[in-house]
């Protein structure tokens, strides 16, 4: 199977410091890649670089068969838009909007019509466990509900890859697994990519592949021990 | 470590971007309280302007020593004061009025520098030839002037001279006339003048109409440092500081920036007042002096505002205090209460009750037309909430919508913002129809001697007869009649109708002084002078409040737009992230003050408009709309008020910019 999404030889420097020393990493669709390291390793470096947030200085990064790393601002938005999922740590609900609105802004920004758009926002909750709170608004929601809130509205798009940067970094630990685990299984099932960034080995062992990141290098590589089969039962 | 050391280091360590933020509320701080200062130095300055005028209207005194008459003549239309006094024979010897060095001997004539420059500039035969002419004139002092710009003249005169004998005791209240005897001059008074019965009301219309948003500016630049602040306080949260230490040292923060830049904007004050005393109001421009506050009111206003800003920063910063994350966790949306709604139905009600039964007088309307402001403002909250509820509704665009939201999620914030451009609405509606300068008799061209029947055997018809002469000798085209039917008469006497402007009405005016023995010719200026001062300061206020109530209104807007980018930087950051276009964020904040401010000031001026269409239908004159004035008042209103949002996309796009700082 071919990669959805790879990047090779990765190179970002901040002056004189180095976040990326040159990276190769590759996830296939249906798969789901956990990116470990240390605070300051370069974790989130490598996942904005990977999905057209910041431009590496050298390397390529591709989509497919799109080198993307090339694109102009507005074509990397739009594809951001339409072809990504983001989940981060919190804040990105926008606290004003009810949960469902939240979830339909994605659509509604690449054009759906706003009937169209929440009716397809809808279908999201009842698979992540949300039913009943489609009106509720952000602040109304507990943190595991607001952060599921949140996968609904990276999903929506039906995006290729995901990329999720500490998403249970607010969370408990028995919430923060319970999230992981929708978020994995959810993307697997859509058939997208998932990039998530963590410190933290639990929730990484949901992913089906991970690796270190050191001092801006692949410090290491391994199939998760106990991944579920979730690809087993797909391939 | 203490609060306030903790308070100087967090300060200190704010980098860059803190001190541009401290600097903006310094900013917001020092127009606060100059606006206030310089509301305040008009207000205490018409107080102390009256003082000085109160010598000219005679205090009768029975037993007094001396005979103090007053009379109003005009040149040019405007006002001459003109007192005249005379020393009883037989009384002890009278003080000087304030201003004069020695009590006016007969033949003295004591003037103003302003009008003693305006003799010198007209020809005689228009002004000085109304006066003796003595060798020389002596001038008036300081002590004895309420402007540099008034026109007084002090006559002495003997207690037999008939221009005294011969004026009335009084006008009927129209307070320009006046004769009694008096034992000395009154340097305070309650009725410094019917020239300067407006001063201070004028002044407390100002102040009425711009304190309100004066405040909320203040407010929204203690709220955009709170904002500035919220990233570092949220840290020192998860370090262990205390609720209550944190709110202390915002406090303590935010108190020291708003003294800081409250202070600047005394300076300003200060600086400024020779400047601002050059501004006329009602009879003219200040002492700068009369408009010095004192330190006690300097000192009040930086204590007054500085603590507002303190105070609404504390509140801004609240939600973070409490909540470890620093996630703000707003649970439910305002909701603004229906009773608004009932509240401005009674209150309109009551004004359409009082506006259809007319006649209320200038005091009357302008109750009511604060009354309705009154109204506006309980309501406003309100209706941000149900268009934002209706436009949310049926919103299609995602800008749209996200505006719609926010409206009903904060109304009271959203009304905050626009609520003194709405202010200002309502005084450009009301201004740009009102036909105030229309009000009161019109009889143009004309200029009028009273004649007492015991006036020694002279018919009317000879008076007539000897200004017509004394008219044709001066040169001037002039028709003049006895007891004509229709005029400016108040009882007998003659009406010359004089051909040419105001030059030729003063010459006029000169020549008919004296045709009978001490009765000064008039014009309908002089019926007309209360209520032209008063139409006058009613411009000067309007005028002025909608300059200032601009630069505040759009200095606040401006001021939480920046806020709210701060506020929510890191979800506009993450949105951003995601591939939502800034433009899009762009165009929804917009919307979220666009949408209540056209509809709501669009309200208010057409409230303003309604007043005033009453106003003139009240007092008979017809209805004219200055369209254009209008527009161009909406224009640099809205372009102002656009402009200051849109100097936050700069914010927007920089605190978007860094993608890799999303987690702070
Ligand atoms: N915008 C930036 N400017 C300067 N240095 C940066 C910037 N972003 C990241 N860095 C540096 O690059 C390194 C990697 O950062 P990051 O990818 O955020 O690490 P991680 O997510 O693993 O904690 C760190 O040393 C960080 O200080
Ligand atoms: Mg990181």
């Amino acid at each position: 199977m071919s990669e959805a999404l790879a990047g090779y030889g990765l190179v970002k420097k901040y002056g004189s410091a180095t976040a990326l020393a040159g990276v190769d990493v590759a996830v296939r669709a249906r798969e789901s890649l956990a990116i470990m390291g240390p605070s300051g390793s370069g974790k989130s470096t490598l996942l904005h670089v990977l999905a057209g947030v910041i431009r590496p200085d050298e390397g390529r990064v591709m989509l497919g068969e799109e080198r993307i790393d090339r694109l102009g601002e507005n074509r990397l938005s739009a594809l951001r838009r339409d072809r990504f999922g983001f989940v981060f740590q919190s804040g990105q609900l926008l606290p004003e909007l009810p949960a469902e609105e939240n979830v339909a802004l994605p659509l509604m920004l690449s054009g759906s019509r706003r009937r169209e758009a929440v009716i397809r926002a809808r279908r999201w909750f009842g698979p992540l466990g949300l039913d009943g709170l489609e009106r509720r608004r952000p602040g109304q929601l507990s943190g595991g509900q607001a952060q599921r809130v949140a996968i609904a509205r990276a999903l929506v798009v039906e995006p290729d890859v995901v990329f999720a940067d500490e998403p249970t970094g607010a969370l408990d630990q028995a919430t923060g697994e319970e999230v992981i685990r929708l978020l994995t299984t959810v993307t697997g099932s859509l058939g997208a990519a998932l990039v998530m960034v963590t410190h933290d080995a639990g929730v990484a062992a949901h992913c089906d592949r991970i690796v270190q990141v050191r001092d801006g290098l692949i410090a290491g590589r391994r199939q998760s021990a106990v991944a579920p089969t979730r690809n087993g039962a797909a391939s | 470590m203490n609060s306030i050391a903790l308070t100087w280091k967090l300060a200190r360590t704010g980098g860059r971007r803190g001190w541009q933020g401290q600097l903006l509320a310094a900013a917001a701080a020092a127009i606060s309280v100059l606006i206030l200062l310089l509301l305040l130095a008009v207000y205490l300055g018409a107080g102390t302007r009256g003082d000085h005028a109160a010598w000219r209207t005679p205090s009768p005194d029975p037993r007094g020593t001396a005979v103090q008459a007053l009379s109003t003549t005009f040149v040019r239309g405007t006002p001459v004061t003109v007192v005249q006094l005379a020393q009883l024979p037989d009384r002890p010897a009278t003080a000087p009025p304030p201003g004069l060095t020695d009590f006016s001997q007969p033949g003295e004539v004591y003037l103003s520098p302003a009008l003693a420059a305006l003799i010198r500039e007209l020809p005689a035969g228009q002004l000085a030839g109304r006066f003796p002419r003595p060798a020389s004139y002596h001038t008036i002092g300081r002590a004895g002037l309420a402007s540099p710009d008034e026109l007084i003249a002090v006559i002495g005169r003997t207690p037999a001279d008939p221009a005294i004998s011969s004026l009335p005791e009084s006008d009927a209240g129209l307070g320009l006339t006046a004769r009694a005897v008096v034992s000395g001059f009154a340097r305070t008074a309650a009725n410094p003048g019917s020239l300067f019965a407006f001063d201070q009301t004028g002044a407390l219309m100002a102040v009425g109409l711009l304190v309100v948003p004066v405040l909320v500016l203040a407010a929204a630049s203690g709220r955009l440092g709170a904002a500035r602040r919220e990233q570092r306080l949220a840290g020192l949260r998860l370090a262990g500081a205390t609720p209550r230490q944190i709110l202390a040292m915002t406090g303590a923060e935010a108190f020291a920036v708003g003294a800081a830049g409250a202070m600047a904007g005394a300076a300003a004050y200060g600086l400024l007042l020779p400047l601002v005393a050059r501004v006329p109001y009602g009879v003219g421009a200040w002492y700068p002096g009369d408009l010095w506050v004192g330190p006690a009111y300097l000192i009040a206003m930086i204590v007054l505002i500085a603590g507002v800003i303190a105070v609404s920063a504390m509140s801004a910063l609240r939600r973070v205090a409490m909540a470890p994350l620093g996630v703000a966790r707003q649970a439910d949306p305002q909701r603004t209460r229906t009773a608004r709604l009932v509240v401005f139905l009674v209150a309109a009600g009551y004004i359409g009750v009082r506006a259809s039964q007319g006649n209320l007088g200038i005091g009357g309307t302008l109750t009511l037309m604060l009354l309705c402001y009154g109204a506006y403002l309980t309501l406003g909250p309100w209706v941000v909430d149900r268009l934002g509820r209706i436009i949310g509704r049926f919103a299609r665009r995602p800008a749209m919508l996200l505006a719609a939201r926010r409206l009903s999620d904060d109304p009271r914030g959203a009304w905050r913002t626009v609520s003194g451009l709405v202010l200002a609405g309502f005084v450009a509606g009301f201004c740009s129809v009102a036909q105030l300068g229309a009000i009161g008799a019109s009889y143009p061209g004309q200029v009028a001697v009273q004649v007492t029947p015991a006036e020694g055997g002279q018919t009317v018809e000879d008076l007539a007869a000897q200004a017509r002469d004394r008219l044709r000798a001066a040169g001037l085209i002039a028709t003049v009649q006895a007891d004509p039917d229709d005029s400016l008469l108040w009882d007998s006497g003659i009406v010359a109708q004089i051909t040419g402007g105001p030059a030729e009405i003063d010459t006029a005016l000169t020549v008919l002084t004296g045709l009978v023995p001490g009765v000064a010719p008039y014009t309908q200026d002089l019926g007309n002078a209360d209520i032209t001062m008063t139409v006058r300061q009613l411009g000067q206020v309007g005028f002025a409040a909608l300059l200032l109530g601009f630069l505040t209104a759009a200095t606040s807007a401006g001021l939480t737009a920046a806020a709210t980018v701060l506020d929510r930087r890191r979800t506009y950051r993450l949105l951003r992230l995601a591939g939502t276009p800034l433009a899009l964020l762009n165009r929804a904040r917009t919307w979220e003050t666009a949408v209540p401010l056209v509809i709501l000031a669009g309200g208010t001026t057409a409230l303003g408009v309604f007043a005033a269409t009453r106003l003139n239908s009240m007092v008979g004159t017809g209805q004219s709309t200055n369209a254009g004035r209008l527009a161009a008042c909406v224009l640099v209103g809205a372009v102002a008020m656009f402009a200051a949002i849109g100097a936050s996309r700069p914010l927007l796009r920089a605190v978007t910019a860094d993608p890799v700082r999303a987690d702070d």
